[in-house]
């Protein structure tokens, strides 16, 4: 165990608690008032089979139901007019003068080994990590 | 003395002696670690209190692939987080010292208690990882159940939290050279 670990566990051990008497008694009577709850939740309700067929036919009565009234209430389609015929937009040709940003071969090299210092840093962690935990 | 699998069969039956005989060896630490979490003693035992009942009244949902100290920190945790921020200590924010709990169950000492330290300088769950970890011993699994957290980042938070606190045990260290030297 080194240092730290040891240290931080002596200093859990000097904060200086107990059960007191009063509390475990309310604890006691609190858990005697109590009963644990059974496993799968709430039991469902058996129903009988023709509940099933019955529910499952109004269902169905009903969204028929509501289908004939969407259609029956659906207004005449209008006649479609005939679109406008799109005329094409001419962008103003715009000249653009670029040049390509060329690295200078010092900054290659800086970038470079700032990517080798990244990836060195990244397994020294990932080593301390693994070495303690 | 019955085993911890048998009493949690016996428990979860209803039986009040077995989840007491359970829970006993679990009960200070888990005062302790409320204490730390709270802002007065007595809503520490509140918090405990409530932890025991929930994990009796729960304890069909405890799936024994875990250890049970790992379930019981979560519905502790879970407790907690019911009353923030009332009555609970949001960590890094404590400023009056006299009306910290923890303060006053630490005995006086030459140096600063080193989870009144973690408390300032740590968030709530690098915090609870710490505790988890130096004190309950409980593995990087456990602790990433408990905060409901990948193991990665667990590991990646406990050695944030060790750096800090080794900078300050490093402090305390040249302090005492300091003091002790003049």
């Amino acid at each position: 165990m080194d240092k730290l670990a040891k240290q931080l566990r002596d200093d859990a051990q000097k904060i200086d608690c107990t059960i007191s008497e009063e509390l475990d008694g309310r604890i006691s009577a609190s858990l005697q008032g109590i009963a644990p709850a059974q496993s799968g939740g709430p039991r469902a309700t058996t129903r009988p089979v023709w509940f099933w067929w019955a529910s499952s036919l109004t269902g169905v009565a009903a969204a028929v139901a509501l289908i004939l009234i969407v259609n029956l209430k659906a207004p005449e389609p209008q006649p479609v007019a005939s679109e406008p015929a799109v005329t094409p937009l001419v962008l103003p040709a715009i000249e653009w003068h670029t040049e390509s940003a060329v690295l200078t071969s010092p900054l290659e090299e800086e970038m470079e080994n700032l990517q080798s210092d990244l990836k060195k840093a990244e397994e020294a962690v990932k080593q301390d990590i693994d070495r303690l935990f | 003395m019955r085993s911890e699998a048998t009493l949690i069969e016996a428990a979860r039956q209803g039986s009040v002696p077995a989840f007491t005989a359970l829970v006993r060896n679990y009960r200070e630490g888990l005062l302790r670690f409320l204490l730390t979490r709270s802002s007065s003693y007595a809503d520490a035992e509140d918090a405990l209190q409530d932890t025991l009942i929930n994990a009796y009244r729960y304890l069909q949902s405890y799936d024994s692939r875990w250890r049970f100290s790992t379930w019981l920190y979560r519905i502790a945790i879970n407790n907690v987080a019911k009353l923030r921020p009332a009555n609970t200590v949001e960590l890094g924010d404590i400023h009056d010292e006299g009306n910290d709990p923890l303060a006053f169950c630490i005995a006086a000492s030459d140096r600063e208690n080193l989870w009144q330290c973690a408390r300032r300088q740590l968030s709530d769950e690098v915090y609870t990882a710490m505790w988890l970890r130096y004190v309950e011993d409980m593995s990087v699994k456990d602790i990433s159940a408990v905060l409901e957290r990948s193991v990665s980042w667990t590991k990646v938070n406990l050695m944030r939290g060790r750096k800090i606190l080794d900078t300050e045990l490093g402090k305390d260290a040249t302090d005492d050279k300091s003091t002790a030297y003049g």
